[in-house]
């Protein structure tokens, strides 16, 4: 049982990064962040049940990584908002700053 | 009894080296007195060999050896040292003798040539490296001087270098050599592997190979070792068939085809084999080798003499059948018969060469049909080379008689049909130094400066002189009847070897070629083209040298061009093409990366991701393999 | 490797079709074309997940997920999606290279994540949680964890200033 949900959180993690890599536009880039995020948090909550030792740590750990992503995510959203103003777009190839 | 002077024979190499050196270092600022300097330096070589020699032969010497150890490699050991025995010493003499006189030669010769330092500089060097061949006590010191005076007759005949002929015939001299000392390398490395100690001195030498001690090493490796060093002698000496290059070597001045190519190097093979005889003798095969193709030579090129019209091409061909006849000499066991006509011919044949290059100073050009009747009007060179002509045709009492009857005695009394071989080509000789000479200073002029011609000055007619009167007397230091030349060399007490066959035959078939020549050229009773509106083929066939030269272009010199061209091309192609592949793929690559660092965030997470999944496959994966 | 002892209960079941749902609702948030759709469809997964907690007996953090997740985050990025232009879509500009390296690169890590799962052999649970989750939680919160959570406050308090600070418009220097 505890294969299942990890080869599911496995999945969505993969189908997240995916996303990551792949998308143009940034808001969707930090979409598929959250994915991600949401399924580290699916790993820790049935290794919470179905792990060695069942415990609640598993839960309160994921509880801190959701509150830490809300937080990116608001962040992020900022920090893209102030780029659109400068940049005018949000398309992620055309942020290519790093190469100088 | 021990001798004086010979310890201090290594001065004799040492003046000209001194020469040489002194005129590389200053030749420029010194032009006229740097070739007073290397005349100076070849006469005190001269001095100090007459007086070694005429130590030696003042009661029976023993060999000086002197020198020191220069290469030890284990129990290997290699002496640097020379040794003087009477051979070294009569060599000596002749060396610096004809060295001296050619030096003198020149001053007149090469007067207001710019390079007159280059020249002389030169020519000090190959007097070094000649004397220096002559008193090697071993066959590696030896080869190494024998590979610098090839070096300095590349030099001297491509003196002239802005001439395309001379270029080649240089050329074509030291490839030719080179083939040649290709043989002789390989008979010192055999020699190196099969004597005990790897002795390579002559005295271990004919130690080893000395019939007393005989078996040491096996007849077929001995055949081997001295077929070998025949290949080294006939490069040198120009023998059938290396001789190509010898003829063409008359692109130099004529002070060097005198020095060199008639006197001292080519004779430098004939003085290898009789330094290395002991090698000879042990080999029946050998001897026969040597024989057959000295006496081939002599009649292939005195065949080819006579239908050549260039006065120097016509000396060349018989310089070759001369040597020819050496060879003959030591196939049928005749040392002293071998030296005795190289002492002799080293002076008749400079003789020539240097009345040649008097006569091509006055009139300007090398082609007999544009010469005559300069007899008049150049009283000594002609009265000189008469001289000449006379000796190497064999005429008695004069010293080529003396010295080609020994050989045709010897052959004689080994081989009969060789003695017949040699005769005819005596013929030949006698006919077309004949033709030579009546062509060149009898009849009328015909040339253009013909009318003009003056004899040359002091310092060019002066060692003609010398040299006349050494073609007439040097004979009899070795008559059938008193062998004293042949007893000092060899030690052995020679057989009486008159035999009257041979001095009749001889003498007759000399003074048959010189009337027959009288006939067609002074008299004119017999029509000069004769033969040439008879048989032009023929003639054709011995104008172009039997067409040797065009048989090795074709079957050597066209195939390794072809060689080089294709690994030209594969060098361009394959290896440059593969150097240029390397930069082109570096380009490439670093093409690529640029595409990697696009500045994008998502490129580099992709990267990222890849490295990971490679990195965990790799090392958690090494479970698997 | 590949024979799954699966027993069919119900749980099972309701498994099944929540991860199903979560499963098509993140490939089509890839692969719709509007950028709305694409949080939208994030939005339902979401929600799935939060049902997948609810299985898994953890219903605070089930509730949490939608609260935070399904509320906040996504109306968040709507907002996002909203003040920036959406309006012109993926352009017809491909990156061909990038997006097949990218589903090899990702396929790849799915196998290695799956081969490990696979090859780990889980033991059965020794205790099971206990029943009243918010109860324990809150429990475990303020004893245990507790300063975990103070420092958690802290961030979100700093990332909301920040934001703010951030996103300011920047005034006009009269």
């Amino acid at each position: 049982m505890l294969a299942s949900y990890l080869t599911l959180a496995a999945v969505l993690f993969c189908i997240g990064f995916y996303g990551v890599l792949t998308k143009r536009n940034a808001i969707i880039v930090l979409l598929s962040i959250e994915l991600m995020l949401n399924a580290v948090n699916l790993n820790l909550v049935a290794f919470s049940k179905y792990g060695v030792n069942p415990a609640l740590t598993g839960q309160i750990f994921s509880l801190f990584t959701m509150t830490v992503a809300a937080a990116e995510a608001a962040v992020g959203i900022a920090v893209l908002i102030v780029l659109y103003r400068s940049k005018a777009t949000v398309n992620a190839d055309e942020f290519d700053e790093l190469r100088r | 009894m021990a001798t004086v002077f010979s310890p201090y024979a290594w001065l004799v190499p040492a003046f000209p080296f001194v020469a040489f050196a002194v005129l590389t270092a200053f030749g420029r600022s010194l032009s006229r007195t740097g070739a007073w300097l290397a005349t100076a330096g070849t006469f005190l070589s001269l001095v100090l060999s007459l007086v070694i020699a005429i130590e030696r032969m003042t009661g029976a010497a023993e060999d000086y050896r002197g020198g020191y150890e220069w290469l030890r490699i284990g129990d290997f050991s290699l002496p640097f040292g020379f040794e003087v025995t009477n051979l070294a010493a009569l060599m000596l003499v002749v060396v610096t003798l004809v060295a001296f006189l050619v030096n003198l030669y020149s001053l007149g010769y090469m007067k207001g040539d710019d390079r007159i330092s280059v020249f002389f500089a030169y020519v000090s060097l190959f007097t070094f490296s000649m004397l220096g061949l002559v008193l090697a006590d071993n066959l590696l010191l030896l080869y190494i001087f024998w590979e610098l005076v090839g070096v300095c007759s590349f030099l001297l005949v491509g003196f002239w270098y802005q001439k395309p002929e001379a270029k080649a015939a240089a050329k074509k001299a030291f490839i030719v050599t080179r083939i040649g000392d290709i043989g002789l390398l390989i008979a010192i490395l055999l020699l190196f592997w099969y004597m005990p100690d790897h002795a390579l001195d002559f005295v271990s030498l004919h130690n080893v190979f000395d019939p007393q001690n005989g078996g040491t090493i096996s007849l077929g490796i001995t055949t081997l070792i001295a077929l070998l060093i025949f290949l080294g002698a006939a490069g040198k000496s120009g023998q059938f068939p290396l001789h190509v290059w010898l003829p063409d070597a008359m692109e130099g001045p004529t002070p060097i085809s005198a020095l060199i190519h008639a006197a001292t190097m080519v004779a430098a093979g004939v003085f290898l084999v009789v330094r290395t005889f002991d090698v000879f003798e042990a080999s029946q095969a050998a001897m026969d080798t040597v024989a057959i193709i000295g006496a081939f030579t002599a009649i292939f090129a005195a065949t080819i003499g006579l239908a050549q019209n260039d006065i120097k091409r016509v000396l060349a061909y018989s310089t070759v059948s001369q040597l020819g006849y050496m060879m003959l000499a030591l196939g049928v066991g005749s040392v002293p018969g071998a030296m005795f006509h190289l002492f002799t011919h080293a002076f008749f044949k400079a003789l020539l060469f240097l009345g040649a290059g008097s006569v091509i100073h006055a009139v300007h050009t090398q082609d007999i049909r544009e010469m005559g009747g300069l007899g008049r009007r150049m009283k000594i060179t002609a009265w000189t080379f008469g001289i000449g002509a006379l000796s190497l045709s064999g005429i008695p009492p004069l010293a080529g008689f003396w010295s080609k009857d020994a050989i045709l005695a010897a052959a004689l009394a080994d081989r009969p049909w060789l003695f017949v071989v040699g005769a005819i080509a005596a013929f030949f000789t006698a006919l077309y130094m004949s033709r030579l000479f009546f062509l060149v200073f009898f009849g009328k002029p015909r040339g253009e400066h013909g009318a003009q011609a003056k004899e040359s000055p002091g310092v060019m007619t002066f060692p003609l002189l010398v040299l006349a009167a050494l073609a007439v007397v040097a004979g009899f230091a070795n008559t059938p009847w008193n062998g004293w030349l042949g007893q000092w060399l060899t030690g052995n007490a020679e057989a009486d070897h008159a035999s009257a066959l041979a001095i009749v035959v001889s003498v007759a078939v000399g003074l048959l070629g010189f009337y027959i020549g009288w006939l067609v050229y002074v008299k004119g009773a017999v029509r000069r083209d004769v033969l040439s509106s008879r048989l032009p083929g023929v003639v054709r066939l011995l104008e172009r040298k039997y067409y040797i030269d065009e048989l090795y272009a074709w079957l050597f010199v066209r195939p390794l061009r072809a060689l080089g061209d294709a690994l030209t091309a594969f060098d361009t192609h394959v290896v440059d093409g593969a150097v240029r592949l390397v930069g082109a793929a570096a380009n490439g690559i670093g093409k690529l990366n640029t595409r990697l660092q696009n500045g994008q965030l998502q490129t580099y997470g992709l990267a990222g991701l890849l490295a990971l999944v490679v990195l965990v496959v790799a090392i958690a994966g090494r479970r698997f393999w | 490797m590949l024979n799954f002892n699966i027993d069919f209960t119900g749980e099972f079941f309701a498994f099944f079709l929540l991860s199903v749902c979560a499963i098509v609702g993140a490939v089509l948030a890839i692969n719709f074309a509007k950028v709305v759709h694409m949080a939208l469809s994030l939005a339902f997964t979401f929600v799935s997940l939060a049902g997948l907690f609810i299985l898994l007996q953890a219903e605070f953090v089930a509730f949490v997920q939608v609260l935070l997740y399904v509320g906040a985050v996504t109306i968040l990025m709507i907002f996002g999606i909203m003040m920036t232009k959406h309006q012109d879509e993926e352009k017809a500009r491909s990156r061909p290279l990038l997006e097949t390296l990218a589903a090899i690169g990702c396929l790849c890590l799915f196998g290695i994540l799956f081969y490990a799962i696979r090859a780990a052999s889980f033991p059965l649970p020794a205790a099971k949680l206990p029943d009243n989750n918010t109860l324990e939680i809150g429990k475990l919160l303020y004893s245990a964890y507790a300063i975990p959570f103070e420092l958690v406050s802290v961030l979100l308090t700093v990332a909301f200033i920040g934001a703010v600070a951030l996103a300011k418009r920047e005034e006009e220097k009269p």
